[in-house]
């Protein structure tokens, strides 16, 4: 019972509190940046407003226009039941669902990219045609560093590989943690549209390419796509820290091991954004020839991390 | 009393063909080819499960009665294959009733005479127990199918291409043959229950040979790098219906003729054969989605597809040799299912897609995407269904795709790197190679049904489109229905398959990934079809609609030449992989000369032709130089061919004496 508990609270505070992680993001980065910014609860207000506008569609859209937000929303909260959070296991965990994971998160681009083009419109060609490039090549190393991963840890499910590093000790797994962290990093970045990839906050580059997928959007089905890029965003970050430094978890199901989870992990979270609101800063956006030199250095780190894993564990 | 039946279904396959040769005039009989057809494809399905669910064995012998071998037999492999083609043949047969309407009286009469022939063979050879019935369908197979791309019509290209595919075919053939001809000294009879009791005594030599021979002879026909050129040729100028078959079974009957050789009658395979057909496998798969990702035309782009799905086949073929060559059954046993499931699968979305290319046709007359558009909101039980194709195809989970990737995956990492650990650190590293085929194929199913299906009609043919005929929605929706289900529930083939799996490697343990992915999939549907419908309640409670024009910038209005097409899409991967692609192309300036204010500029860029260009060209020349140094030989000089004959009796004296 409690581990269902669990299972549900780790869910649901990855969907709920997703919108204000983006909020966060965006007042750390307005203060480095010496601006003021707006309220950390500003995303949940601009959703709620979304939800109650008119929903306009292009007169040459089909039903795959409107279905695509709904499709994307429903599998990105599907794998957010995949992570583990606050302890070592996840709703819906089970043997190789590293893989799953990850190919549920590629039905949400699936159906973004076809729900872009069918606006009609230049825009939605382009956003998609580059998505499809940065999708193409992050998912190599993505599967790569997970591969390593779960060589290291004998197990091919995202809790086990959580429940077994928990009780490693940091300095035994540095070596493959370091090259596949770094790897993962730059492919959390790629996936979830942040710079140096693409920049979030624009709908005026020529270059931008999920706000040019979601460019003919308006209303509630925005707000579904808003939505799911804040989670997908989390469930990046959560990855990241459920994979790399689950220590603090709670393996007891006590009130307060739970307390301890849910502080340790908002610690975590908050050195990752402050990490990401400080390369977003001060780093400029790559040429979009220059993207994949970027995820060839994700591929080339996630090849070794698997190579070194692959020899190490003979 | 099944023997029975497995005769009447093969009698009635061959009545509806003579029923056809028949027909004329008649009406009736006219009616009756394709309900003929349907109920021997529905008996055949009746005695394939019987044989690949309960194990039972059919066996026809006709040796009495002939001077050779000549017998049928029905086991569990054969079951499976057999299924595989009636269940594909089925929607084929169903969606050729409107598809063959628009057919001249004889072209009509071949068309369905060669196509239930057609199916005959290909049931011939998966339930043939002695070689010469498998080279009789084999043959017939490859010759009927050149058939049936004749009937839609006769010109030099489409002889050309008929003829490359006839040359490699009959190629394979042979090198088929001579590998079953290598066991007469140890087979006399050459059944397959004689050859199946000698193999595994072969010498090691000859056991590689047999193994070589029969790799390249049957990777001729199905489609591996680099013998796949016939492929991209001969698929598209066949009639849809028929493409469908030749991709969806015909291809696999290869598969079969491979894992019957290697598994059944050769058994035991060494490790090194596995990481040959394993390397192939992959170079086959990346370079079919690559060159699959640069095509416009809709039928030649599933073609390279397909030499894909060809490679992810023998990757996962491939695997199973290597473990079992390792000693590791159990992950030998889940790659084995995992390349029996991926040919059930591909089958499926492969013929539905193909036979959604020939709905396109029928309705747009053009499969040319960049002429395309906008026509899911104009035929919409089309575009569902072939919507279901690309995402079964794509591999994302909830349809069937994704179950066959996902075990390729799981015994690639378990049988490599997990449990049991093969010397070979590089093994777990071609995971990242096939994420990145499988990033690609979504890539490339983006562009299909995007560019195809949705925003605005790129051309007036594309505007105007006719309505699809019942027969053939029926038949789309039909398969994906199965793309859908097997997704969901692949537990329902899954099972049968591991015991089928079990008759060929000795000694297998139940591979609990089989288990997981059968209880796991129903779950994950489940929860996205739960959320789905809350978003759906929460967005539809607040929202009203309002159709307005495409955001222009404030422009009057757009186009639909504003929008991307299949060319721009696909533009920034073929940059990355430009090396693969090395383009022709060719522009035209009229008049030459000036550059910047021409009277006309034409743009040509041909992206699929590299492999031909750099592999067989060269050999091509190889062979024409070599043979222009032999005609030097020709002097037509009498003295000097009898120099030649003094020569070469004296070598031959020499050669006997010493040798």
């Amino acid at each position: 019972m409690m581990n269902f508990v669990m299972n549900a609270a780790q869910m649901l505070l990855l969907v709920l509190a997703a919108p204000l992680l983006r909020g966060v993001i965006s007042k750390l980065k307005a203060r480095i940046q010496k601006r003021r910014g707006a309220s950390v609860w500003r995303p949940y207000a601009d959703l709620w407003k979304l939800l109650h506008k008119e929903d306009f569609v292009p007169n040459t859209a089909s039903a795959v226009f409107r279905a695509a937000p709904v499709i994307v929303f429903a599998v990105t909260v599907a794998a957010a039941a995949f992570l583990p959070l606050l302890h070592p296991a996840a709703f819906l965990a089970m043997d190789g669902d590293i893989f799953l994971f990850v190919y549920l998160l590629a039905i949400a681009r699936f159906s973004i990219s076809l729900g872009s083009l069918d606006g009609g419109s230049a825009f939605g060609g382009m956003g998609s045609s580059r998505e499809a490039l940065v999708a193409t090549l992050a998912e190599a190393p993505f599967f790569l560093v997970l591969t390593a991963l779960a060589i290291l840890a004998k197990t091919a499910s995202l809790s086990g590989i959580a429940a077994w590093t928990i009780h490693q000790d940091f300095f035994d797994v540095s070596t493959v943690h370091i090259l596949a962290f770094v790897a993962l990093a730059i492919v959390a970045v790629a996936e979830t549209g942040r710079v140096p990839v693409d920049n979030p906050t624009t709908h005026l580059e020529l270059t931008m390419i999920h706000e040019a997928m979601v460019l003919e959007y308006s209303g509630p089905s925005l707000a579904l796509i808003e939505w799911s890029q804040a989670i997908k965003l989390h469930l990046m970050a959560a990855l990241m820290i459920g994979l790399f430094a689950p220590w603090g978890m709670s393996e007891t199901a006590g009130l307060g091991a739970v307390a301890v989870a849910i502080g340790l992990y908002l610690v975590k979270l908050l050195c990752l954004v402050v990490g990401l609101c400080v390369v977003e800063s001060s780093v400029a956006k790559l040429r979009m020839y220059v993207v994949p030199d970027f995820l060839r250095v994700a591929s080339a780190l996630a090849l070794l991390a698997v190579i070194f894993t692959a020899i190490t564990k003979r | 009393m099944t023997e029975h039946l497995f005769l009447i279904f093969l009698l009635s396959l061959l009545a509806s063909a003579g029923v056809a040769c028949l027909a004329g005039e008649s009406r009736l009989l006219r009616k009756l080819v394709p309900g003929l057809l349907v109920a021997s494809l529905v008996l055949g399905l009746a005695i394939a499960a019987g044989s690949f669910l309960n194990g039972k064995i059919i066996q026809l012998d006709f040796s009495g009665h002939l001077p050779f071998a000549f017998a049928f037999a029905v086991d569990r492999l054969s079951g499976f294959f057999l299924l595989l083609i009636c269940v594909l043949a089925l929607p084929v047969v169903l969606f050729s009733l409107s598809y063959a309407e628009h057919y001249s009286r004889a072209a009509w009469r071949w068309y369905w005479c060669l196509l239930a022939l057609f199916i005959l063979s290909m049931v011939g050879v998966v339930v043939s127990s002695t070689v010469f019935a498998f080279m009789l369908g084999w043959e017939l197979m490859t010759l009927l199918s050149a058939g049936l791309i004749m009937v839609e019509g006769d010109s030099d290209d489409r002889r050309r291409d008929l003829l490359i595919y006839l040359l490699m075919m009959h190629a394979g053939a042979a090198a088929v043959f001579a590998a079953f001809l290598l066991f007469v000294p140890h087979a006399p009879a050459l059944t397959f229950a004689e050859m199946r009791a000698a193999g595994s005594g072969l010498p090691a030599q000859l056991r590689m040979i047999v193994f070589l021979l029969g790799f390249a002879g049957f990777g001729m026909k199905a489609g591996i790098v680099p013998l796949h050129i016939w492929l991209p040729k001969a698929h598209p100028i066949a009639p849809s219906p028929v493409s469908a078959l030749m991709s969806g079974v015909m291809l696999k009957t290869a598969v079969y003729g491979f894992t019957r050789l290697t598994f059944d009658i050769l058994g035991n395979p060494p490790a090194w054969w596995g990481y040959l057909v394993l390397g192939i496998g992959l170079v086959t798969a990346v370079l079919g989605i690559l060159y699959a990702l640069a095509e416009n035309t809709l039928k030649r782009l599933l073609a390279y597809s397909s030499v894909e799905n060809i490679g992810l086949i023998y990757v996962a073929l491939g695997l199973a040799i290597v473990f079992q060559g390792h000693g590791l059954s159990g992950f030998a046993a889940l790659a084995l299912i995992a390349a029996l499931f991926h040919s059930l699968n591909h089958a499926l979305f492969k013929g539905l897609l193909f036979l959604g290319a020939g709905a396109i046709h029928h309705s747009a007359h053009t499969l040319d995407m960049e002429e395309l558009g906008g026509l899911q909101r104009r035929l919409p039980a089309l575009g569902i269904s072939f919507l279901v194709g690309c995402a079964a195809i794509a591999g994302m989970p909830l349809f069937n795709g994704f179950a066959s990737e996902w075990l390729i995956f799981m015994s690639l990492l378990k049988g490599s790197a997990l449990e049991a650990v093969i010397h070979f650190p590089a093994l777990p590293l071609l995971i990242g190679v096939i994420a990145l085929v499988s990033g690609l194929a979504c890539a490339c199913y983006v562009n299909v049904y995007g560019i195809t299906f949705l925003g605005r009609p790129r051309s007036v043919a594309a505007e105007q489109v006719r309505s699809t005929p019942r027969s053939m929605d029926v038949a789309l929706l039909l398969l994906a229905a199965a793309c859908l289900a097997l997704g969901i529930f692949p537990g329902i083939v899954l099972h049968p398959i591991f015991i089928l799996a079990g008759t060929l490697i000795p000694a297998a343990a139940w591979p609990s990934d089989v288990g997981v992915i059968s209880r796991a999939m129903p779950f994950v549907a489940a929860v996205v079809a739960l959320v789905g419908i809350l978003a759906l309640l929460l967005t539809r409670r607040f929202a009203a609609v309002r159709s307005v024009d495409t955001w222009a910038c404030g422009a009057p209005g757009l186009t639909a030449r504003m929008q991307y097409t299949a060319t721009s899409f696909s533009k920034p991967l073929r940059f990355v992989f430009r090396s693969v692609y090395k383009p022709d192309r060719k522009v035209d300036i009229e008049p030459p000369g000036r550059t910047y204010f021409p009277a006309s500029i034409s743009y040509t860029s041909v992206r699929t032709t590299s492999f031909e260009r750099s592999f067989y060209r060269p050999a091509v020349d190889l062979v024409i130089s070599a043979a222009q140094q032999l005609r030097r030989l020709h002097t037509g000089n009498i003295q000097a061919y009898l120099l030649y004959i003094f020569l070469m009796i004296l070598t031959l004296l020499l050669v006997l004496r010493f040798a």
